[in-house]
């Protein structure tokens, strides 16, 4: 079983590592950038409203690299799969569900690597700046967001992209009927608000997928 | 023993020809052409054959096959099958290769007959062919 | 376990141009078994069928012991496979595939990869996306023969190669199977390279199994006869009859199977005389099993 690991680590290190590694380097260099100048120890309380306001807008970055990493690593841990058409994997003399588990944790594995980077750019930049006094600094917390954040849209993409084409058919096919819905509706002047009633539906609620959502704060009060 | 493995291998006529389209089963093919060996002196007595492994691989047939002519032959006395260590043909009485080539003649008019017949060429007029081919009269 | 694979009333259907409908076959263990039928006839199908890829709508799949596809991850630990298309990724290299699958089969022969990779002449570092046709062919066999199989079963594994390729991946797998004493499952449609190896012939037509049997009796008992004075309608006969065609001036022409040579006394009994026995290599008799079968059915 560790062996089996270990070949199918190789095989999704080799096929996604440009990603990781690039996506690591964001993930690292996010947090330090945020806090640029920071780092001077004569802010007042003006300057610290405007350091939350910095910090603020580059904390739109980390749900976008989380969903961006999650949706990557997601396609390369099956699209060489997909292109034999499975068969490799099913004659393989695994369980099914086995090979499924190891596929996914191997690519899981390869995103602690960006998790990490966060976690440690944020050390490095909350440790070398001086915050404004009444400020704090969350490094820990965004990275455990970030990486429950890279964890669960990894896991939708990935059960999105283990499915068939015609699974990723359905899905697209479901979007393109609720645009189309949308665009009659505001033709016929219908007071119909698809997107936000998604929205709401997936991201507001309890759901999962409300991580993304909300301020992502190195630095807050 | 090595040697010798090899002189087979650089003459591969022993073999040569075989014919998988053949009505006649392959291993009686094979039996057939180390008898005709032994019998011309080919293969010499404790002269080893090629091991099933070798000459299925070579011949690209089924290695039941081989194991079924070294079988026949073993019975026929012609070859000693000794386990672990393989195939080697026997000390043969005397005049027992002279009348396996004797016997392999008989074979092969047999089939030169048939072939007569079917492309319809009488008897007489094979007959004067061969005398023609050979130079001699046959009465 | 007398058979290595064995489908009883196999019933499987995509769509609705395409079934298999009520297949049995019995791949006796040791043997070499010929799967032989024209593209499109339902080979690959049962091949998936039999390695658990796809799920019967009825019957039962039973290979080395255990019942497909329940069993399949203990059943292809044991099956060594090669697809009619090689279908490993591209991007990876000689060595790193063969890597790969030794880390999936405990019972890996990692001499054998080697000797094999040798043998083959397989650059290690070559990407498999750039090995040509005949190389990808040899990779596969090697990994096949390399986890230590019972059983292999190979989908058209020379189809479209050149003769050294053939010869080079026979070679081996004859050399696997004097050692091993593995049974081999192999589908392909040069009839002549499976007259040199199988014991076993299976022949399938839209898929349906036209005829089962041991290589040596399905070509001695198929047979063209030259006949004359023989009655119109023939009851009942000992063998079968294929086909049955006037030939000119020269009384008819038959073609049958399940023939024996005591049967010409048999046609005689019914006043016809046999005047020739012709024999058929397994190309001859089987096309015209299929031409038969496409006539009048199995």
């Amino acid at each position: 079983m560790i062996a089996m690991f270990r070949a199918v680590l190789y095989t999704q290190w080799k096929w996604s590592r440009l990603i990781v590694m690039l996506g690591t380097v964001a993930a690292f260099a996010i947090p330090l950038l945020s806090l640029q100048g920071a780092a001077r120890g004569d802010r007042g309380a003006l300057q610290a409203q405007e350091l939350l306001r910095s910090v603020q807008s580059w904390g739109t970055l980390y749900p976008l690299l989380a969903a961006a990493l999650g949706l990557l690593i997601a396609i390369t841990t099956w699209a060489p799969d997909h292109r034999g058409r499975h068969i490799h994997a099913l004659t393989l003399p695994v369980p099914r569900w086995q090979y499924v588990l190891l596929r996914f944790s191997a690519g899981f594995v390869l995103l602690a690597a960006p998790i990490a980077a966060v976690l440690l750019g944020a050390a490095l930049a909350t440790a070398t700046a001086t915050l404004p006094p009444g400020l704090q600094s969350y490094p820990i917390a965004l990275a455990f967001r970030f990486a429950l954040a890279v964890f669960v849209a990894y896991a939708v993409f990935f059960a999105v992209s283990a499915g068939t084409a015609r699974t990723a058919g359905i899905i697209l096919g479901v979007i393109a009927a609720l645009v189309l819905v949308q665009v009659i509706a505001s033709i016929a002047n219908l007071d119909l608000d698809l997107v936000s009633v998604t929205q709401s539906l997936l991201v507001l609620g309890p759901g999962p997928l409300a991580v993304f959502t909300g301020r992502w704060m190195l630095i807050d009060v | 023993m090595l040697y010798c493995t090899n002189t087979l291998e650089r003459e591969p006529s022993v073999f040569h020809g075989i014919d998988p389209r053949s009505a006649i089963p392959l291993y009686v093919q094979v039996a057939e052409r180390v008898r005709l060996a032994i019998a011309n002196g080919t293969l010499s007595s404790a002269a080893p054959l090629p091991s099933v492994r070798q000459l299925a691989a070579e011949l690209r047939i089924n290695p039941a096959t081989v194991t079924q002519a070294y079988r026949d032959l073993e019975e026929q006395g012609f070859v000693e099958i000794r386990h672990g260590s393989g195939t080697f043909v026997r000390e043969l009485a005397p005049g027992r290769r002279a009348r396996e080539r004797s016997q392999q003649a008989v074979t092969l008019v047999r089939r030169l007959l048939a072939d007569a017949r079917r492309s319809g060429v009488s008897m007489a007029e094979l007959q004067r062919a061969l005398e023609t081919e050979l130079g001699v009269k046959v009465t | 376990m007398t058979h290595a694979i064995q489908l009883e009333r196999l019933h499987y259907r995509v769509g609705k141009a395409f079934e298999i409908k009520d297949l049995d076959l019995h791949v006796p263990a040791g043997s070499i078994y010929g799967f032989l039928g024209p593209n499109g006839s339902g080979k690959t199908t049962t091949i998936r069928l039999i390695l658990g890829l796809l799920r019967p709508l009825d019957g039962r799949i039973t290979v080395l012991g255990d019942v497909m596809p329940e069993q399949h991850a203990r059943v292809l630990g044991r099956v060594g496979y090669v697809p009619e298309q090689p279908h490993l990724d591209a991007t990876l290299t000689v060595q790193e595939l063969i890597d790969f699958q030794a880390a999936f089969y405990p019972r890996w022969d990692h001499g054998r990869a080697a000797e094999l990779r040798g043998g083959f002449e397989l650059d290690r570092e070559q990407l498999f996306g750039r090995l040509s046709k005949g190389q990808k062919a040899k990779l596969m066999i090697l990994l096949a023969l390399s986890q230590g199989a019972e059983l292999l079963v190979l989908d058209e594994p020379t189809d479209g190669l050149d003769p050294v390729v053939r010869r080079d991946i026979l070679s081996a797998l004859l050399t696997y199977v004097s050692e091993r004493g593995a049974t081999i499952f192999i589908s392909s449609h040069l009839v002549h390279e499976l007259e040199r190896v199988c014991d076993w012939v299976a022949v399938m037509d839209n898929g349906r199994l036209i005829t089962e049997s041991p290589m040596e009796k399905l070509k001695h008992g198929t047979k063209r006869l030259v006949v004359t004075g023989a009655p119109r309608e023939i009851a009942n006969p000992p063998f079968r009859m294929l086909s049955r065609e006037s030939a000119n001036g020269a009384g008819e022409t038959w073609v049958v199977s399940d023939w024996e040579s005591g049967m010409t006394s048999y046609i005689e009994s019914l006043g016809g005389t046999v005047r020739d026995v012709i024999d058929l290599d397994l190309e001859d008799g089987f096309v015209e099993l299929l031409r038969s079968f496409r006539k009048v059915g199995p």
